[in-house]
């Protein structure tokens, strides 16, 4: 069989674009939690066939017993995470487990203290072998690895000399404290008590690590030790408490120990660093730190259990169970480092998902008595700010004369009317600002690319309006953040509703949103009454201009990928249809505006071109682009030429203006009328152009066409 | 299988198996913008085929063959005759006799001991393709055909589709019985230019493989003179110093050589646009905004950068007499000197004839610009 032809084939192609959610690759590809995705199914195959081969192997009892291990191997592996993701690593992990062990049995089966007594007084114990790693490695700014071999040693040390002291006595003794029994011991709900304290603290800890101000900030120690300086960041601090914390949960595991077995050996603890870092590594937690989680730690500890108990039962020896680890952990370290060097890559390369779009044929711009005939009526338009701005996306009039756009460096700029010759910055918002609007007080209403909704009074007061919508159910990007606010315009009421273009990318990757043509824009709601935001129509194809209509009751809005423009009704009976109003636009509509003749401007900020248009028609062929062709080279919307158009209500193309070749006017973004003339902003465009439009209102103001006369 | 997974290995690395990468223009082939600073000597839409003709130089716009007088650095049309096909190439051989290669119907003699001599068979296949003629003597030609499938005027259709049909004939015009013609390579990639060089033997450039070669004139397989250009190669011309002129006609491009390994795309896209409008190699800018353009030629606060990735471009460079480079004379992407199709040199003067652009450029050529080599 031919699968190049059997693959070719263009019903195939559509079926496969449509239903193969080929986006959701790249998607789950950037979640943090992606990282768990190999430990974990590691984890699974390690159960399938150790479950095979050891004999009870998920009988309730042996499960049970593995409680208890996890319980407190988990809280090892967890104190060791701890100080990994601070950048760190901690060695002395063992000779504290082993200390607590001791302390432990010395209090409560030779003095008889009580059980919380003893508990306090190991786990203080554990903080101050913590403290000593902390200063020495914090403050001081000694090696982490030498100086907690050293500690490690010297801890070891000190159990040995304390255990051949005391352990006849620990022998003799015995305790009657049935807390330490239960600790050891009991089950609560058929779960055994060590596991549930060790659950508490690994959730809280998941709450810390993941949620909270002091685990970002270890991670953000770990991850660049600098960078978090120089955020304000206590680095010396964080990484102390990093090492307290590992004694503390180390003590604890030593404690719960002590309560399971009652007694130890002289070789208790010995090897457990070893074991405990290899199941950190194993578990995805990065050895140079600032990547790790509770999950992590806690399957990686699973797997060395699982593993270790299971050779054990199969009745290998020692040994050759060290071995085994050892080779686990060198695959581990090999998989991290090469996942870390690659993921951003393979990223890159799984993002991009192509949709298969058709497009209809071409509508003919050649014929004269087309409606897009060609002509170069912009050409010699009168040129504002030649020099002065950079990216005018939109442009708009207030009711004085005076014309504001917005520039790639975040501000909003004036210029003064009538003439236009001086400006001013209005305001800086920092956001490249995207399309405007005067509400009924004469607020400026802006739609700020990667920050969202924003207010500027006349006062040149700016506020935030909303920055965030409602998440829906199934996006896996976090689709409540606004990405890319593009064009909005207001309801006589007030309602503000206005286009992100896309969820999927930035504003500055909007090509890229362009090459996919992809429904991943949608039409947001912002009601400043109860200052509440909800998407009103998603899964648009880089929603772009909107304008209300007339009737105060429908807007029109733009796709510009698909080349339509489509009404919808968000009031009155008919409240909720999408109606397509121009499906075969020649080129990408941009924003939308009135006129005064009570028809409608639209901008088309680039053309079709046959070639393009034929590679929509082919995903895969769009795929590979991406893939193999640095982004400068891709095919793009011909953007150099630009082209305003009119259309009525009814969906008829009135008039076309054009500046054929682009010299004064290439991707035309946005169009203002007032006053009897036409006002032309762009994206890329260093100058606004002015059109004298033949036979217009010389007094028509939009503000006015909007909220009446001035009062 | 082997092979299969190889490929899809390789394309999941995004290796390159095809040798598609394109060099850089550095060293030698450095950019600058001596063909715009150079002045026009004759604007003329479709020129081509510049040639030295006695005390004239000839060249040819679409099916008329120009003369041209030269007023010091400007040239003048003084007469235009008609030929019943557009001119695909021409050649003198120093005298008086004119090969005038018609696209689509081979080459035909004007003037000369063999005027009206025609020649439309090479072998057993038409000669259809005439890219490139050369007067080795007054009695024998040299000819290049592009491509045994296409026209010369079809050369991106030729490009789109990997022709590799194309041959270089040797043509005794004073055998008896007609011209004989004997076969000196063939399966090139489109032979557009040949050259002569000291030792008898050719210099053919095969644009779709960028390259030069080698050709002896007893025949035998090519050898590789200069490979790797990062533009399609064009005419040879003989340098009066030592060594020669290369004319590069179009540019290559990272998009076109993706295109080049997408089958369907291209068939697809041959079968339904215009090719004017193709991801391809073009002799101008396209003057329509059907033809698409590549992210880095979006215009940026107005302007075009020079450094924009393009389909057209204009590049002239010279080789010593081994075809090494040694300098060039360029004009970028936002520059009005593109697809340079012929050169002429003429009493230390070089006349740049830029087809797409439609203008004869000319330049002195300076003592050290030779001196180089």
């Amino acid at each position: 069989m031919n699968w190049s032809v059997a693959f070719s084939n263009e019903s195939v192609i559509k079926f496969t674009a449509r239903y193969l959610p080929r986006h959701v690759v790249g998607e789950i590809m950037t979640k943090r939690w992606i990282d768990n995705a190999v430990p974990f199914l590691a984890l699974l195959l390690v159960v399938a066939i150790c479950g095979s081969l050891v004999p009870d192997f998920y009988a309730a009892s042996s499960i049970t017993d593995l409680g208890r291990q996890v319980a407190e191997f988990g809280l090892v592996v967890l104190a060791l995470s701890i100080v990994m993701i601070s950048g760190g690593i901690d060695l002395s992990v063992a000779s504290v487990f082993s200390l607590s062990v001791l302390l432990s049995l010395i209090g409560v089966n030779v003095y008889d203290w009580p059980v919380p007594l003893a508990l306090a007084s190991v786990l203080a114990m554990g903080a101050a072998c913590g403290a000593v790693n902390g200063y020495l490695i914090g403050f001081l700014r000694l090696r982490a690895f030498l100086t907690t071999l050293v500690t490690l040693i010297i801890f070891r040390s000190l159990y040995d000399i304390l255990f051949l002291r005391m352990s006849t006595a620990i022998m003799a003794g015995f305790s009657d404290s049935e807390l330490f029994f239960f600790i050891g011991e009991g089950l609560v709900f058929g779960l055994p008590v060590s596991l549930l304290i060790a659950g508490t603290i690994a959730i809280a800890w998941h709450i810390v690590l993941s949620r909270m101000r002091p685990g970002w900030r270890l991670t953000a120690v770990g991850g660049a030790r600098r960078s978090a300086h120089n955020a304000g960041i206590k680095v010396r601090w964080t990484v102390f408490l990093a090492y307290v914390w590992s004694g503390i949960l180390c003590s604890l595991a030593g404690f719960l120990f002590a309560a399971r077995l009652g007694s130890t050996g002289a070789d208790t603890g010995v090897g457990l660093e070893v074991s405990a870092l290899t199941a950190a590594v194993l578990g995805g937690t990065s050895i140079g730190g600032g990547r790790g989680s509770v999950a992590k730690a806690i399957m990686g500890a699973l797997l060395i259990l699982i593993l270790t108990n299971s050779l054990v039962n199969l009745g290998v020896n020692g040994p050759i169970t060290s071995t085994i680890l050892g080779a686990v952990l060198l695959i581990a370290v090999f998989i991290d480092m090469r996942w870390l060097r690659h993921r951003t890559r393979i990223l890159a390369k799984l993002y991009v998902s192509p949709a298969y779009l058709v497009l209809p044929p071409l509508p003919d711009t050649a014929a004269p008595d087309s409606p897009y005939a060609l002509n170069d009526r912009l050409r010699s338009v009168e040129i504002i700010g030649l020099g002065e701005i950079e990216g005018p996306e939109d442009v708009i009039l207030d009711r004085n004369d005076n014309l504001y756009c917005g520039t790639r460096h975040g501000d909003i700029v004036r210029f003064f009317g009538p003439d236009h010759k001086k400006s001013e910055i209005f305001a800086h918002i920092g956001g490249h600002p995207l399309g405007m609007a005067f509400d009924r007080e004469g607020n400026l209403l802006v739609c700020i690319g990667g920050m969202g909704l924003y207010q500027v009074s006349p006062d040149k007061v700016v506020t935030k309006l909303t920055d965030e919508t409602n998440r829906s159910l199934f996006s896996i990007v976090d689709d409540s953040r606004l990405r890319l606010a593009d064009d909005l315009d207001i309801a006589p009421d007030g309602r503000i509703y206005f286009s992100e273009a896309t969820i999927r990318y930035e504003q500055e990757e909007w090509a890229t949103d362009a090459l996919e043509s992809r429904p991943s824009g949608r039409i947001i709601v912002y009601d400043p009454r109860t200052g509440s935001t909800r998407t009103e129509v998603p899964s648009l194809v880089f929603a772009n201009g909107i304008c209300m209509s007339n009737d105060g009751r429908s807007l029109f809005f733009a796709e510009s990928w698909t080349c339509t423009i489509s009404r919808y009704w968000f009031d009155g009976p008919e409240k909720g249809k999408i109606e397509p109003l121009l499906t075969n636009l020649p080129g990408y509509p941009d924003n939308i505006n009135r006129a005064s003749d009570g028809n409608y401007w639209a901008a088309l900020l680039g053309m079709r071109t046959p070639a393009l248009d034929l590679a929509l028609r082919m995903p895969g062929f769009r795929r590979r682009m991406a893939r193999r062709v640095a982004p400068d080279q891709w095919i793009y919307p011909n953007v150099n030429t630009g082209c305003v158009v009119k259309f009525n209500e009814k969906g008829e193309i009135l008039e076309s203006l054009w500046d054929f070749g682009g010299e004064n006017h290439p991707m035309i973004t946005s169009m203002r009328e007032h006053k009897g003339y036409l006002y032309l902003g762009g994206v890329s465009n260093n100058r606004i152009g002015r059109y004298k439009i033949p036979g217009a209102d010389p007094t028509w103001v939009a503000e006015e066409s909007y909220w009446g006369p001035r009062k | 299988m082997i092979a299969a997974l190889k490929k899809a290995y390789a394309n999941f690395r995004g290796f390159d198996l095809t040798h598609s990468a394109v060099p850089p223009m550095e060293g030698p082939l450095r950019p600058n913008t001596r063909l715009d600073a150079m002045p026009v000597a004759l604007a003329l839409d479709g020129i081509d085929n510049l040639v030295r003709f006695g005390e004239v130089m000839m060249c040819s716009s679409g099916m008329r063959l120009i003369t041209l007088s030269r007023a010091g650095q400007t040239l003048n049309a003084v007469e235009a005759a008609e030929q019943p096909a557009p001119i695909s190439c021409l050649a003198s051989d120093g005298s008086d006799a004119l090969a005038v290669g018609l696209d689509g119907s081979g080459i035909v003699i004007r003037g000369g001991k063999h005027d009206g001599r025609t020649i439309d068979r090479l072998g057993d296949a038409a000669f259809s393709c005439p890219t490139s003629a050369l007067f080795v003597d007054p009695d024998t030609l040299v000819v290049a055909n592009g491509s045994s499938r296409h026209n010369a005027a079809d050369w991106k259709r030729d490009l789109m589709s990997q022709g590799s049909t194309g041959s270089v004939w040797i043509v005794d015009l004073a055998a008896t019985g007609g011209a004989a013609v004997t076969r000196l390579a063939e399966n090139l990639a489109w032979p557009s230019g040949i050259s002569l060089k000291r030792d008898g033997s050719f210099f053919v450039s095969e644009a779709w493989r960028h390259r030069v070669l080698s050709i002896e004139r007893k025949g035998g397989a090519p050898s590789v003179a200069l490979a790797d250009l990062p533009a399609y190669p064009g005419r040879i011309e003989t340098a009066m110093a030592g060594g020669f002129w290369l004319a590069l006609f179009a540019p290559r491009n990272p998009m076109v050589e993706f295109v080049l390994l997408e089958k369907e795309y291209r068939r697809r896209m041959m079968e339904t646009i215009d090719p004017e409008y193709w991801i391809a190699p073009n002799l101008a800018p396209s003057k329509s905004y059907l033809q698409p353009i590549q992210g880095g030629a979006r215009k940026m606060l107005n302007r075009l950068k020079p450094w924009s990735p393009t389909w057209s471009y204009g590049l002239v460079c010279y080789c010593d007499a081994g075809m090494r480079p040694r300098w060039s004379m360029h004009s970028r992407a936002d520059g009005h000197v593109h697809g340079i199709t012929t050169l002429c040199e003429w009493d230390g003067t070089l006349f740049a004839g830029a087809k797409g652009s439609g203008v004869v450029v000319v330049a002195p050529i300076l003592e050290t610009d030779g001196l180089v080599a």
